[in-house]
């Protein structure tokens, strides 16, 4: 069975998420639900003199026990996350390992910035310490594409590998490209998300002197919502021919029916209403979908000044009456920015709201700003039957890059 | 004007992209089309000018920033706090 163009279907058989708010998918699952919030108090580094000194951390994770694969393990903090949630979603797909059609298998797993921790102490250790050279593993910790190298090792891939890097779009567009592949007959067989590890001193001195992070939360579309609020962590998808996925009895979670890529060509930092517009339009188109058949929308929702306003008028040039019916949720109100991974973690939150039939909560949304006037499910979850859900990623330079998924194929 | 102010027009200036010459205390920012990325680069450069740190926020409408003479206001207040007194206005 192929689609309306005559390409192949693309399906979801596995997922994995390493977040503030849960190291599995089932954990930050119930966390979304519960409307728990991942942000806090920096606990992982000294903060020293930073005025920014909250983030949504992943505490005590240990790549001894937090990661099974030795290879991995030689990674660097992005790798690990990366392979803790490519071994999740792997599994779940009961996929073999290696996988026995190796040049028929894409590794598609990106970064916002790669191994920024491993940079850090690299230079501390040189600039600071005077150490007389680094560590003979710090390039390959460093490399933007290391952690799709070493997810396509751990499972014998063979078919193309490497990381995209898009900033806050990043996974989105990994899992766009793996599903390109897919549809028109490059692979079967597709890893793809991406993984963020930037919570460094360094990393927080950079974002703090471009002033866009909040000093004591996340706030989406309220009132006082005053900057962003960065984290950590991974999410990852297998995709999968639908037939193949079938003929294997793989479980299907989900069909990935469009994808919409643009770029508001404008301006680094000022997001424009006709790229978002544009890239909603576009997945919608792709899908074959009406506006008003898509039911949750998972939003960018940064919480700062700009996205929020800008995305809920791009939201109504596209959904038009719909808009106001539309449950729409940040769930960066509750992990925080995970950057590059968002996307990945919030299509995860789609395709989990379409299963369970229950939408997640925008958490901290106690004074909505007037010009943000849509549903945005005020701090708590609720039941409603999800049929099609779309999920927002918008990139500084206005990098767009928009998914919308549908139940399993009946 | 004074030294700080001069100082801080001098910054201003360099970061617009049509420099002007009628730049007084009560101007608006606005009115020197100076958009939040700028911004950013001119306390940067404040900062660096005269050794202080300001908690300036992009996604806020600071009132310390609205016009030409609350900036330099801000900065003679956190000049006179010293090193202690910017590291407290911080928290």
């Amino acid at each position: 069975m192929k689609r309306a163009d005559g390409s192949r279907r693309v399906v979801v058989t596995g997922m994995g998420a390493v977040t503030p708010i849960g190291l599995d998918v089932n954990e930050y699952w119930a966390s979304l639900k519960a409307g728990k919030c991942g942000v806090g108090r920096i606990e992982n580094f000294p903060i020293e003199d930073l005025y920014i000194p909250i983030a949504g951390e992943i505490k005590g994770f240990d790549p001894a026990t937090h990661v099974k694969s030795k290879q991995v393990q030689y990674g660097e903090r992005y790798s690990w996350f990366a392979g803790r949630a490519a071994d999740e979603a792997w599994t779940q797909s009961g996929l073999a390992k290696p996988y026995g059609n190796p040049y028929r298998a894409c590794c598609i797993v990106g970064s916002g910035a790669g191994g920024y921790s491993t940079v850090e102490n690299a230079y501390r250790s040189l600039f600071i310490e005077n150490k007389k050279a680094t560590h003979p593993l710090t390039l390959l910790r460093i490399i933007v594409s290391s952690a799709s190298a070493h997810v396509g090792i751990e499972y014998g891939i063979k078919g193309p590998t490497f990381a995209t890097c898009s900033a806050c779009s990043t996974a989105t567009h990994a899992i766009s490209l793996a599903y390109d592949y897919i549809r028109n007959g490059v692979v079967d067989v597709g890893v793809a998300g991406a993984s963020e590890a930037v919570l460094t001193y360094g990393s927080m001195r950079v974002w703090q002197a471009m002033r866009v992070l909040s000093p004591d939360g996340c706030f989406p579309f309220n009132k006082k919502r005053n900057g962003t609020v960065l984290a950590e962590g991974a999410g990852i998808l297998i995709l999968e021919e639908y037939e193949h996925a079938r003929r294997r009895g793989a479980p299907i979670l989900a069909e990935l029916l469009g994808c919409g890529l643009s770029s508001d060509s404008k301006d680094m930092v000022n997001p424009d209403i006709d790229g978002p517009r544009s890239a909603m339009q576009l997945a919608l188109d792709d899908a074959g979908l009406d506006p008003s058949e898509i039911d949750y929308l998972n939003a960018h929702g940064t919480a700062t000044a700009l996205n929020d306003v800008n995305e809920t008028n791009a939201i109504k040039a596209v959904f038009g009456d719909h808009a106001s019916k539309l449950a729409i949720s940040s769930t960066k109100s509750m992990t925080g920015h995970l950057l590059g991974a968002g996307g990945g973690i919030e299509a995860i939150a789609c395709i989990k709201a379409m299963e369970e039939g229950f939408v997640p909560p925008t958490i901290n949304l106690t004074d909505p700003d007037p010009k943000c006037d849509l549903d945005y499910v005020p701090n708590v979850g609720r039941e409603k039957k999800v049929r099609y859900t779309m999920s927002n990623s918008f990139a500084f330079g206005g990098l767009n890059a928009v998914l919308v998924f549908g139940q399993p194929p009946a | 004007m004074d030294e700080v102010a001069t100082k801080i027009i001098e910054i201003l200036k360099k970061h617009m992209k049509e420099p002007r010459d009628n730049i007084e205390l009560s101007t608006p920012l606005t009115d020197l089309k100076i958009e939040s990325l700028d911004l950013a680069m001119i306390v940067f450069d404040i900062e660096d000018s005269f050794q202080i740190e300001i908690p300036y926020n992009a996604n806020e409408e600071v009132e310390d920033f609205k016009t030409v003479g609350s900036v330099v206001d801000r900065v003679k207040s956190l000049i006179a706090a010293g090193p202690a007194g910017a590291g407290a206005a911080k928290a």
